[in-house]
């Protein structure tokens, strides 16, 4: 066990290299200048040049890259160009809207997928099937700023149920208030992630409901929801855990139209401004944390194996 | 009743208004009517209410000189005054300064009094010395301080109340760039320094409280704000304070905009696609704002690399192009948009015919006898555009369509904001590129292609005389004639070519009492209804 955390902690490092690298130089070979971005309109090549010096942009990239990843190794993700402020106080600071509307979505994607997936199963080649099939569907397919303005229109505009955006108000903050400004972007997240989950548990439970030992569950005699729940699913869960593991990771990374349709301070609204504003010491910092969090989420995933289905050992 | 009208919170009192009458309170730059108090009637405003102001984005700085951005202005115009102001007809009056300059018969030498007794946020009083330094850092940083520093000998100050400058020529355009709210001359304390503003100390109605990226900018009202006696007219006069707080809020999805505005979360929404008109049909508790004319799409031509260098192949693109189908594209509504060949919408001093035969040509074999002329063989006309607002991306597609039908190769780059900033500065990557600007009422603000050092390269020793000649004159009737002179030149060398103008639609909550409509928006003497 120890021997397989210890190859997979060095995995990452490898990973992170390699991610950290192609970060730095996707966002430096992208056009764009941070410097033109702040200064405006009319602002001249000299005072662009000017900025640029400042916050050296003109050194050479492998001396750029070279300082950048010192940094990242003493723990320091550099200072954001545009906001003024240490990248990681930056991320700090959008984590809450993040986390917490990832946790509500991935908690409604379950509370949809599961039970919807196993239905569908348990009543394979039936209308129920059929419809939970076409309806994971039309999730799969259905753009998520597309939804989220119809959530809008029907509970913010038409029935003043919840904000159109935001985030509360800062000032006074109520948790209760922010869970209220989460709840449409978190319905969003929720219904179109669902339909995966339902897929998956949908063809899990196919498989294991024809397994020989829930045959001989039903042979036993024991009730039809305890064999299902109690035999099939929780071995059934084993490859939905995945789904439901990188989803999460996706969610925590940044939903980042989600967060920009619904005006959420949150890591993934703060990448797409940053990209926009060629904010690269934002960019860099931010896509380094969401890759280290799909990796850590991974290995969690891998190790949660282990709990659900005791055969499995490393 | 439906279920959802049965669920749905009862609506807020409004009288609906058409757009017509909306478009009615909008401001024509030189036009005769300055009553635009929208929705002032009706309703008593709550002294301590605060307003909710969606607008299109973060502004990259608040520093008010560091950045030429629209949306920069339109925040710190409420913190930052200027000396001299626009009324509601463009007309330049005065705002910290106690009156018009008195000037000496050259009109190298000009005294500006200063008002006594006006307060900075810090509690200090402004005085001369406080404007001059804060001139002389506008002349360092702004882009268009640079350009007066060109025409300022000596700045100085004769005694606590007083401003002396010394022009290097008469200087007709000096009032208007001191009073333009972009990149603006912005007094602000003496102390303040060259460096990145670290406190927003102005004079304004609001002072600074707090700015959370990409959540807010938070003003709040300033109790010993020191206002004018004229009553208000346009971003001139009395200037009040009536809500207690103003909270700009970035929502850079237009259509969040629009559902928050709609659902009341939003007392103002800036800036929405304008084919949403029909949004507002119907809906009591918001209310449409046309700002018209807000302001000109035009394409930058490059006059100093590449295959439009030469001035036959410019002059052969402009004669491509059919206006009627470009405007139609960008901006759908006639309501929107008009077609016309001036600069300057009638109404304005600077409305003007001068060679208008050679706008909307739409005449393909002319631009291909110009571009055979020329000499040209058929390379790729490199059109660059992006998709931050969608109207440069229409306009883009229909010339590029357009240049095609008249034989031109086009490549059309579709790039992102920031890709474009950076390309244009570099002429040898580019053709053609996309813009608008905020319609100005001094030409030699608007667009920068006139003035010096604008993507595009423009300078020619005829384009020098000329606008030397504009802006050296002092007397109104000659400045509109010689600014005719420059706009023939414009349709001769083809820098740049105007598309059109067009009006800009904004939605206020009907309980948002006396918001005037100008470019940039401002909420001194709003407030919300009780």
């Amino acid at each position: 066990m120890l021997r397989y955390l210890g190859t997979r902690l060095l995995g990452m490092a490898v990973v992170m290299l390699i991610v950290a690298t192609l970060v730095f130089l996707i966002t430096r070979l992208a056009p764009g200048d941070p410097a033109a971005m702040m200064l405006g309109e009319q602002a001249s090549a000299a005072d662009v040049a000017r900025l640029s010096a400042q916050y050296g942009l003109d050194r050479p990239l492998p001396e750029q890259f070279g300082r950048w990843l010192m940094e990242v190794a003493r723990g320091n993700l550099g200072h954001s160009i545009f906001l003024q402020i240490p990248v990681g106080e930056a991320l700090l600071a959008r984590a809450e809207p993040t986390l917490l509307l990832a946790l509500l979505g991935v908690t409604l994607a379950c509370a949809i997928g599961i039970p919807c997936g196993v239905l569908s199963a348990v009543w394979h080649g039936r209308m129920v099937d059929q419809a939970v099939t076409g309806v994971a569907m039309l999730g799969a397919s259905m753009p998520s700023f597309w939804f989220g303005m119809l959530l809008m229109q029907l509970f913010a505009v038409e029935l003043g149920w919840f904000p159109v955006a935001g985030y509360g108000n800062p000032e006074a903050p109520l948790f209760f208030e922010k869970l209220r400004h989460l709840v449409l972007p978190a319905v969003v997240l929720g219904v179109l992630n669902s339909s995966l989950i339902i897929r998956f548990t949908r063809a899990s439970m196919l498989d294991v409901l024809s397994d020989d030992y829930v045959r001989t569950a039903r042979a036993k005699g024991l009730p039809e929801v305890q064999t299902i729940v109690r035999h099939a699913l929780r071995n059934a869960l084993v490859p939905v855990v995945t789904v439901i593991g990188l989803t999460a990771a996706l969610m925590i990374g940044g939903a980042a139209v989600t967060e920009t349709v619904f005006g959420l301070p949150g890591i993934g609204s703060l990448v797409v401004s940053a990209v926009l504003r060629r904010d690269y010491p934002v960019i860099q910092g931010a896509l380094l944390v969401i890759a280290a969090t799909y990796v850590l989420i991974n290995l969690g995933i891998d190790l949660l194996y282990m709990a659900i289905d005791p055969r499995i050992r490393y | 009743m439906t279920l959802l009208n049965k669920l749905r919170p009862p609506p807020r009192p409004a009288r609906r208004r058409s757009l017509l009458a909306l478009a009615g309170l909008a401001l024509p730059v030189g036009a005769a009517s300055t009553s635009g108090a929208s929705g002032a009637s009706g309703g008593t405003a709550q002294s301590g209410a605060s307003a909710n102001l969606a607008m299109i984005g973060e502004p990259q700085t608040l520093d008010p000189m560091a950045s030429t951005s629209d949306l920069v202005g339109t925040i710190m115009q409420h913190v930052f005054e200027t000396l001299y102001t626009f009324d509601a007809r463009w007309r330049v009056v005065p705002m910290l300064a106690a009156g018009m300059p008195i000037q000496s018969g050259d009109g190298r030498h000009l005294a500006i009094p200063l008002r006594q007794g006006v307060r900075f946020h810090d509690g200090t009083e402004m005085v001369a010395a406080d404007v001059i330094a804060s001139l002389r850092r506008w002349m360092r940083l702004a882009p268009r301080g640079k350009t007066v520093a060109g025409e300022i000998v000596s700045l100085h100050a004769p005694n606590r109340y007083t401003l002396e400058l010394v022009l290097r020529g008469s200087y007709a355009p000096l009032l208007a760039q001191l009073a333009l709210p972009a990149g603006f001359a912005a007094i602000m304390p003496a102390a303040t320094g060259d460096g990145p503003l670290q406190r927003f100390i102005g004079t304004g109605p609001y002072r600074f409280v707090e700015r959370r990226a990409d959540q807010y900018v938070l003003l709040r009202r300033f109790d010993q704000y020191s206002a004018r006696a004229e009553p208000a007219d346009g971003y001139a006069g009395r200037r009040q304070a009536l809500l207690a707080e103003l909270r700009f809020i970035p929502v850079p999805n237009p259509n969040t905009r629009i559902e928050g505005a709609m659902s009341g979360q939003f007392h103002y929404a800036d800036q929405l696609p304008v084919e949403k008109l029909v949004r507002f049909d119907g809906q009591p508790q918001v209310r449409p704002v046309v700002t018209a004319p807000f302001g000109f799409p035009y394409a930058v031509l490059n006059t100093s690399a590449g295959i439009l260098a030469d001035q036959a192949m410019r002059q052969g693109v402009q004669a491509a192009l059919n206006m009627n189908d470009i405007m139609a594209a960008a901006f759908g509504d006639r309501r929107f948009y008009t077609v016309e060949a001036s600069h300057y919408p009638p109404g304005s001093p600077f409305h003007s015919d001068a060679r208008a035969s050679d706008y909307n040509q739409n005449n393909p074999d002319k631009a291909r006898r110009l571009a055979s002329q020329s000499g040209y063989r058929g390379g790729a006309v490199r059109l660059l555009v992006s998709k931050q607002y969608e109207f440069h991306y229409r306009i883009a597609m229909v010339i590029g369509s357009q240049l095609r039908k008249a034989g031109f190769l086009v490549d059309l780059q579709v790039v992102d904001w920031a890709t474009l900033v950076q390309r244009r500065n570099q002429s040898a990557l580019w053709d053609i590129y996309i813009t608008h600007s905020v319609l100005l009422p001094e030409p030699v603000l608007a667009p920068p292609q006139l003035g010096s050092g604008a993507p595009g390269g423009w300078d020619s020793a005829a384009k020098r005389a000329a606008m030397e000649r504009l802006n050296r004159l002092a007397d109104g009737a000659r400045r509109a004639s010689e600014w005719g002179r420059v706009q023939a030149l414009v349709y001769t060398e083809v820098p740049y070519i105007k598309l059109g103008s067009f009006n800009s639609l904004a939605a206020c909550a009907a309980s948002l009492r006396g918001y005037v409509a100008m470019p940039w928006p401002f909420f001194w003497n709003a407030g919300v209804a009780a």
